[in-house]
């Protein structure tokens, strides 16, 4: 062996292996420039960790970031109320008409399972009377369920406020006390406005009415739940007037018996 | 029979008209002041001669002149109680017209006079100071004390059913 054969072999062995690392470093150079450069392997091996950091992210931002978000909101709503309405009006109605649509929905399936459900005599009287009135079962029976009802009736000397009888189809206050302030509110307001020899007739409040009905020596209240119409105040103050004949006027000084008259005679009302 | 009697008290403002109701309806007493407005209605079931009677007590807002009270609310009424402030000489001045004008207008109807807050001044003192009026004063109370409260009531109670 030559002197160049030996110096050859001899650079072999000593570089040979550096060369083969380089050769490795610089396959996997290519192979990261290849990752870099194609979207589907980057992808790959990026995405995973974006999606760790996006869950951390996600959860911390009610802790972290909710304070200054509904501050930024309170702030924004109160510079801009009429925006908001806007933008939030048609959203709220048509959520609201969405919640009514199907409340009523639920309504008529109750009812309509309440007829399949009942085979009774009222279930023949509201089929007659969808069938007389073109309008449809459910229709019927949800206008049976807001018919009007007198809940409470009082009877009560006009002046000293005294409770002459009542009759009550629910609990209530003190139904002496209740006397004595009706009366009370009916006198300050008739005083109140002057208009002659005018008296109060109506309270009304949001689910019920308190109808009053003046008499000689005395008055009738009576709390009605349900449509107060002009039908039923009708039927109702010609009711009133034939109990009154019959009954207030000969048992005027006598509770107790006045008291059974009126549950006798309220009691289905 | 459960009978039934309005009692309305009337006198001036702050003679103790609500403190003489709360101290005979609810047995309690409050130095705290607090104006009525317009009227406030009690209740309170007595026994009188072996019988239930319902008082129905209306305390209505002072006035310093009787004629200044809403009529409506005096209607129907079986018993006045006049209030006076035993302290205070302004509220029973002009006494001899307010109780006239009662009796004028409301012939039919009992009327007890009663000087209240009776614990505040000396009340041999208080009578003389009242003269010819003296008389007219039936009772003498403190709803602070309690002194002739019960009674004022019950004695009135007591005329209405006979």
């Amino acid at each position: 062996m030559t002197d160049t054969e030996k110096l050859l072999q001899l650079k072999n062995l000593l570089l040979d292996e550096d060369r083969e690392l380089a050769q490795k470093i610089l396959q996997k150079l290519d192979e990261l420039q290849h990752t870099i450069d194609t979207k589907p392997e980057l992808a790959e091996k990026v995405n995973p960790i974006i999606d760790d950091k996006l869950k951390v992210f996600t959860e911390e931002i009610p802790g972290k970031l909710g304070p200054t978000i509904a501050l930024a909101l309170e702030e924004q709503i109160k510079n801009s109320q009429e925006q908001v309405v806007n933008i939030l009006f048609p959203i709220i109605g048509k959520m609201i008409k969405k919640y009514i649509a199907s409340e009523i929905k639920a309504l008529s399936d109750s009812i309509n399972a309440q007829i399949n459900k009942t085979f009774s005599f009222k279930r023949y009287t509201v089929k007659i009377k969808s069938f007389f009135t073109g309008f449809g079962q459910t229709e019927v029976m949800i206008s049976e369920m807001a018919k009007s009802k007198v809940v409470q009736v009082y009877i009560v000397e006009k002046g000293s406020g005294l409770l002459l009888g009542s009759f009550s189809k629910q609990n209530t206050i003190d139904e002496d006390m209740l006397a004595g302030m009706l009366t009370a509110i009916k006198s300050f307001g008739e005083d109140a406005v002057q208009t002659g020899d005018q008296s109060l007739e109506l309270i009304e409040y949001e689910f019920y009415k308190i109808y009053l009905k003046n008499f000689h020596t005395y008055y009738v209240a009576m709390v009605i739940s349900g449509i107060f119409d002009d039908v039923f105040k009708n039927k109702l103050e010609d009711d009133l007037f034939r109990f009154a004949k019959k009954q207030i006027n000969p048992n005027i000084q006598n509770k107790a018996v006045l008291n059974t008259q009126l549950a006798h005679f309220f009691k289905d009302a | 029979m459960l009978k039934s009697k309005k009692i309305v008290l009337v006198g001036h403002f702050g003679v103790g008209k609500s403190s003489l109701i709360r101290r005979y309806v609810q047995n309690v007493f409050s130095d705290d002041y607090f104006v009525t407005v317009g009227v406030h209605i009690v209740k309170k079931v007595v026994q009188v001669n072996n019988q239930e009677l319902t008082l129905l007590i209306w305390d209505i807002e002072g006035k310093e002149d009787m004629k200044k009270l809403r009529p409506s609310f005096l209607l129907g009424t079986s018993g006045f109680i006049y209030v006076l402030d035993a302290s205070r000489p302004s509220t029973y001045e002009i006494l001899e017209d307010e109780l006239d004008f009662i009796r004028t207008n409301y012939p039919k109807t009992e009327l007890v006079t009663v000087a209240n807050k009776i614990d505040l001044v000396d009340k041999e003192s208080f009578i003389a100071t009242l003269g010819e009026k003296a008389p007219w004063i039936t009772h003498f109370s403190s709803a602070k004390t309690g002194e002739c409260v019960e009674l004022l009531f019950e004695k009135l109670a007591h005329t209405l059913v006979q």
